[in-house]
């Protein structure tokens, strides 16, 4: 007897429904798809040498792309990311100078790059969340004030990271190199965090910020609860960019923020919040790596290059943008 | 949504609310900002150096008008790519006047076409394939800076004809220079356009509720794409009157004018969501931001602490604007 | 002892008093009725209850203790559960994520076994009547409108609170939805629960209702049993001292105007949630668009005025065939819309009264320059027409009632006269006397020539105000009542008949 109303479902298709579930999957095509092209042009770099390669460069690039992912989870952004990134390469190597070098003093180095990504993440999220101010800009703000501090940390770029951090970031254990086990790790660590209940509360949030408090959510200690997430992953981020660069560097992470959002785009996330993957923003981070490194082995002149990673970047971001709508549609 | 049984209530004194209007509190803060610079170094406040921070604040107030009809637009409008096209504005201006006063007329119509036709691509961007404008605009920056380097490798770097240098520094009338009569020309124009035109309205129309807009008429799109043009355009300018303004052009003198313009914007009470504020509160808001610049250079402490100082006032500033409104109403 | 009282609560918002003296009192086991016209402060009072809005003054006491409510969060911990009106769903989670979202079962990690069983339990009470795509793990933003209030209906009952809160759960509903909710209610009842229940709809008050209290002007004017009182009776206290008329026995509607020359006519008419329409409007006429809610009526107006895709079929407009594309060709050829979601597609929030009354006179008289005094001269009687209350013309459109924000969007298309006015339910959520208002200028537009045709979701303002009434059922029109044959009892048969 159920009157009829007109269904306005959409026919489910099974690629609507897979990329329903997995958001990121567009993205993994785009970089299969750039990773098959890195192999034409230059064999070796899809070689394990070559991965490894890749992986070690452009996993402080990930680190920093996870980070933003759980800001924008929420609807937010950080763009404070890269200056936390500065920071805490900073404060890291001048702590372990100053402490010799040994192994001990690198171990409490990194706690407390930890702590100070974490704290920036706090004072991120109280500007934030409980401030009330517009995330885009009080992040801008917070950003000079963190690049500030990493300037009075250490003035001029140059200190170098003591040998027992680099050598064994750049090393191998049982032949097989550190990163990976760093990455193995770092899988595991999303996989837990990916059920925990913040994850599930920043999505809600931003979904609909309001109907999320109207259900009793507390939001602004969800959303400051994202921020220092993505200061502890900024932090992290930092100590791989150590590892690469083996010295300090009171600017390095600046040029970072833009590219940080760029990757969690391209891995299918949408800015507006509610919608999204960690591994989407990991693959992101890969297609910017991969771009890059195929304008190079295309043979692009040097003054060239530039302009044509920025063209295919953009490119592959539309693309992004498009498909995923085209397939959730 | 509910809410409305007309009465008095309790209205807020008619003084609060006049002081509480981002104008007053702009114009308020400059003078105090003002008074702060002349204790702190006498002669802050001289004419000559109000006459060279006015100079200042008219290159960020002109782009940041553009900036402020992007961000009015609504659907969280914002343009990341103002700084490339600063760049570039003034490269090409450059290179085409390369010192002839004659080659101004050409050199200016140049830049305006291609801040134009940048803008052109974003609006398309934004509006036909519908990318967020802040992804958007972010991969037209890269595409920028990519040109940069071809264009500045390509060709011999030019340099400012007399008269455009004449412009922004010297005297023209009143003793003011030609680049502030300028800047209040297109003052004037904006609060006319966005107060008196259907054009204004429309603008307002879409950046409150383009649904709305939309179902009564207005030409959604192609305002959208309009407004992204008019900040290539804006941008262009700028670019010219820093090319002006410095006497030559070098690497990337825009980018600190992409989030710059962002901040004159609200702290010219235009919150980043749109559909409300205008142009005269950017104004103030460039002046204010140009003046704090000015006093953090003329005090004599580190880079460090200068960047610090800056961030953490940029921060207490924003919390006299638009915060935004509270879970619990 | 009551379970709840609520004593002298207000609420201003800036300048504007939501609430002036909010009084109600439940106990426990009654399904407790809230009335009164809209702006009237039922939904601030509920609002104050659930901690989403802060009051300025006035006393709660739950169980006789007196206690303050500082958020959502802690009116949930003194028992207190609310379906929102505006819904409070996260539209990428699932259903069952969004049923739990208050108080996700687990601790730092989400514990799945007991959401999911826990969800399943109050899917399970409306597994009959949800409808195809209906599940736990159905993304909420899928999902029809009225399976989304489902979702909020059973995030509400998920609560499990002695006091629950719903702010008109069943505009969406069918009827047999509406069946399967009422038998809850009366279950929660048996159990002791109390529920305070919002409605627009006399009969659904009647139906389930123990007590009414109504609201007025952001004032508690009275509570009666529902044994004791009629409907007349309770619209008399909701409209007080307004006109009469507004007490919805309006005007016995016109004879049908003869047919002339059809300004509207469409054949065929087909598109996403209704095929093969066809009907025509004569000058003069006010022709209504009848049925239960969602049966393609509204989809069909907004496809005529170019908001939503077209699939086939023709439309003609005074004698010449029309292709809708977009609303502003549609305006240009003489077409007007007025939604009854007007804060979707109606008002411009934050902007002046002025600015919100005149875009359509801007797109019709291709204005540029926009000189405020030759606007005013033209909004100024439009607005009059309409008995609109407003304090100047530069005031900002949300400073206005409901029923008055929606005046002003009608009102814009008074100023260059449409030839056609489609209506799709333009009075839904305003006031009594606001619609009195609306019924009586559309009868005037029809009487100077326009052709009007009214879709409206309330049966009462069709059989009163239609001269010919299509009634929609499954997306297509089931039957045509004219002169002596619109009557309640044949729409009611028309609208139900299996489709």
């Amino acid at each position: 007897m159920t009157t009829a109303t007109i269904s306005t479902q959409k026919p489910g298709g099974g690629l609507k429904r897979l990329v329903e579930r997995y958001p990121f999957l567009p993205a993994l095509l785009i970089a299969l798809v750039l990773l098959a092209l890195n192999g034409l042009y230059q064999p070796r770099s899809i070689s394990f040498i070559g991965i490894t390669g890749l992986v070690k460069t452009y996993l402080a690039l990930m680190m920093l792309a996870i980070a933003q992912t759980y800001v924008v989870y929420a609807g937010d952004i950080d763009l404070s990311v890269g200056a936390i990134v500065s920071l805490v390469n900073v404060v890291i190597v001048v702590l372990m100078e100053k402490m010799g070098g040994s192994g001990f003093s690198v171990v409490a180095a990194l706690g407390v790059g930890l702590l100070t990504g974490l704290a920036c993440g706090i004072v991120n999220g109280i500007v934030v969340a409980a401030l009330r101010l517009q995330a885009i800009v009080a992040t801008f703000a917070t950003s000079i004030f963190f690049t500030g501090l990493a300037l009075y940390v250490m003035p001029v770029a140059g200190t170098p990271a003591p040998a027992a951090f680099w050598r064994t970031y750049g090393g191998r254990f049982f032949e097989i190199p550190f990163v990976f086990y760093a990455a193995i790790l770092l899988a595991i660590v999303l996989y837990v965090l990916a059920r925990t209940r913040l994850a599930t509360q920043l999505l809600a949030v931003g979904d609909d910020a309001q109907a999320a408090f109207q259900s009793g959510l507390p939001v602004t200690r969800i959303r400051i609860q994202g921020y220092a997430l993505c200061g502890l992953f900024a932090a992290l981020a930092a100590f791989c960019i150590t590892g690469d660069t083996a010295s300090g560097d009171p600017l390095v992470g600046g040029k970072m923020t833009l590219f940080s959002v760029a990757a969690v785009v391209l891995g299918g996330s949408a800015l507006s919040g509610g919608f999204g993957t960690v591994v989407g923003s990991i693959i992101g981070a890969l297609i910017i790596g991969l771009i890059n490194s195929l304008v190079f082995f295309v043979g692009t002149p040097s003054e060239w290059q530039n302009l044509v990673q920025g063209l295919a970047i953009l490119i592959a971001l539309m693309a992004g943008v498009l498909v995923g709508r085209r397939a959730r549609a | 949504m509910t809410a409305t049984t007309q009465t008095q209530g309790r209205a807020p004194s008619p003084m609060l609310t006049f002081l509480k209007q981002p104008l007053v509190v702009a114009l308020i803060l400059i003078v105090a900002l003002l008074l702060l610079g002349e204790t702190l170094s006498p002669g802050f406040a001289s004419a000559q150096q109000i006459l060279r921070l006015l100079i200042v604040a008219a290159l960020l107030g002109i782009v940041a008008a553009g900036q402020n009809l992007v961000i009015l637009g609504g659907r969280e409008g914002i343009d990341l790519s103002v700084g490339g096209v600063i760049s570039l504005s003034a490269i090409i201006a450059g290179n085409v006047m390369n010192g002839a006063d004659s080659a101004i007329v050409p050199a200016v119509l140049a830049c305006m076409a291609a801040g134009a036709f940048i803008g052109l691509i974003n609006g398309m961007g934004v509006t036909l394939l519908r990318i967020p404008p802040l992804v958007m605009t972010l991969g037209m920056l890269g595409v920028l800076q990519g040109l940069l380097v071809v264009v500045r490798n390509g060709i011999p770097s030019g340099f400012a004809a007399p008269g455009l240098s004449r412009f922004v520094t010297q005297p023209f009338l009143l003793g003011l220079p030609g680049i502030i009569w300028l800047w209040v020309a297109i003052g004037l124009l904006m609060a006319f356009m966005l107060t008196r035109t259907v054009y204004g309205h429309r603008i307002y129309a879409i950046g409150s509720n383009e649904q709305a807009a939309y179902m009564a008429g207005v030409p959604v799109r192609a305002m959208r794409i309009s407004l992204f043009m008019l900040s290539g355009v804006f941008a262009a300018i700028t670019g010219i009157c820093l090319l002006g303004y410095s006497g030559s052009s070098f690497a990337n003198v825009g980018e600190q004018y992409m989030l710059a313009s962002i901040i004159a914007v609200v702290f010219g009470g235009t919150p980043l969501s749109g559909g409300k504020g205008g142009y005269t509160g950017t104004m103030a808001g460039a002046l204010l931001l140009v003046i704090l610049q000015g006093i953090l250079t003329t005090v004599h402490i580190d880079e460090s602490g200068r960047q610090m100082v800056f961030g953490a006032t940029l921060l207490l500033l924003m919390l006299f604007y638009g915060r935004g409104r509270a879970m619990r109403g | 002892m009551s379970k709840l009282i609520m004593r002298g609560v207000s609420k201003a918002y800036g300048a504007t008093l939501a609430l002036r003296r909010g009084d109600l009192t439940v106990e426990a086991g009654e399904v407790h009725v809230l009335i009164g016209s809209n702006g009237s402060g039922k939904s601030t009072l509920c609002k104050v209850l659930a901690g989403s809005v802060r009051p300025d003054g006035g006393e709660i006491l739950i169980d006789g203790k007196p206690v303050t409510i500082t958020g959502p969060h802690a009116a949930r911990e003194h028992g207190i559960g609310i379906f929102y009106q505006e819904l409070s769903l996260a539209g990428h989670r699932t259903v069952a994520e969004n049923i739990c979202l208050p108080d996700m079962p687990g601790g730092i990690f989400v514990d799945r076994k007991a959401l999911e069983i826990r969800a399943a339990r109050y899917i399970a009470l409306f597994e009959t009547v949800a409808g195809e795509g209906f599940s736990a793990e159905a993304v909420v933003e899928n999902l029809r409108a009225d399976q989304r209030q489902l979702v909020e209906i059973m995030k509400a009952l998920a609560t499990e609170a002695p006091i629950t809160i719903f702010d008109e759960p069943t505009s969406a509903l069918d009827r047999a939805q509406v069946d399967r909710f009422f038998d809850i209610l009366r279950g929660l009842k048996a159990d002791g629960r109390s529920i305070i229940f919002i409605s627009h709809r006399m009969d659904e008050i009647f139906a389930i209702g123990d007590r009414v209290t109504v609201i007025r002007d952001g004032e508690t004017v009275g509570t009666e049993n529902i044994a004791d009182t009629n409907p007349a009776a309770v619209i008399r206290l909701m409209v007080g001292g307004q006109d009469e008329l507004a007490a919805g026995a309006s005007a016995p509607p016109a004879a049908a105007t003869d047919r002339k020359a059809a300004v509207l006519k469409a054949e065929n008419f087909s598109g996403k949630g209704f095929a093969n329409v066809s009907f025509e409007v004569a000058k003069g006429e006010i022709l209504g668009f009848g049925g239960l809610h969602g049966q393609g009526q509204s989809a069909v107006l907004r496809a005529i005025f170019g908001a939503n895709l077209a699939a086939g079929g023709t439309i003609t407009l005074g004698g010449s065939a029309f292709t809708p594309s977009n609303p502003r060709t549609a305006i240009r050829r003489g077409l007007a819309y007025v939604s009854g979601d007007r804060s979707r597609d109606g008002i411009i929030q934050g902007r002046p009264i002025i600015e919100n009354a005149t875009p359509i006179h801007y797109l019709r008289q291709k204005l540029q320059l926009a000189r405020p005094a030759a606007l005013a001269a033209r909004v100024k009687p439009a607005l009059e027409a309409l008995h609109t209350k407003f304090g100047g013309l530069s005031h900002p459109i949300n400073s206005l009632s409901g029923g008055n924000q929606q005046k002003i969007v009608i009102a814009r298309w008074l100023i260059d006269r449409p030839d056609v006015l489609l209506l799709d339910d333009p009075t839904k959520g305003i006031d009594l006397s606001a619609k009195a208002d609306l019924f009586s200028l559309i009868r005037k537009l029809a009487e100077e020539g326009m052709g009007i045709v009214l879709y409206s979701s309330e049966d009462a303002e069709l059989l009163n105000n239609a001269d010919r009434i299509l009634v929609f059922n499954g997306g297509s029109v089931r039957r045509e009542l004219t002169g002596a044959d619109r009557t309640r009892y044949n729409l009611y048969q028309a609208a139900y008949e299996a489709a």
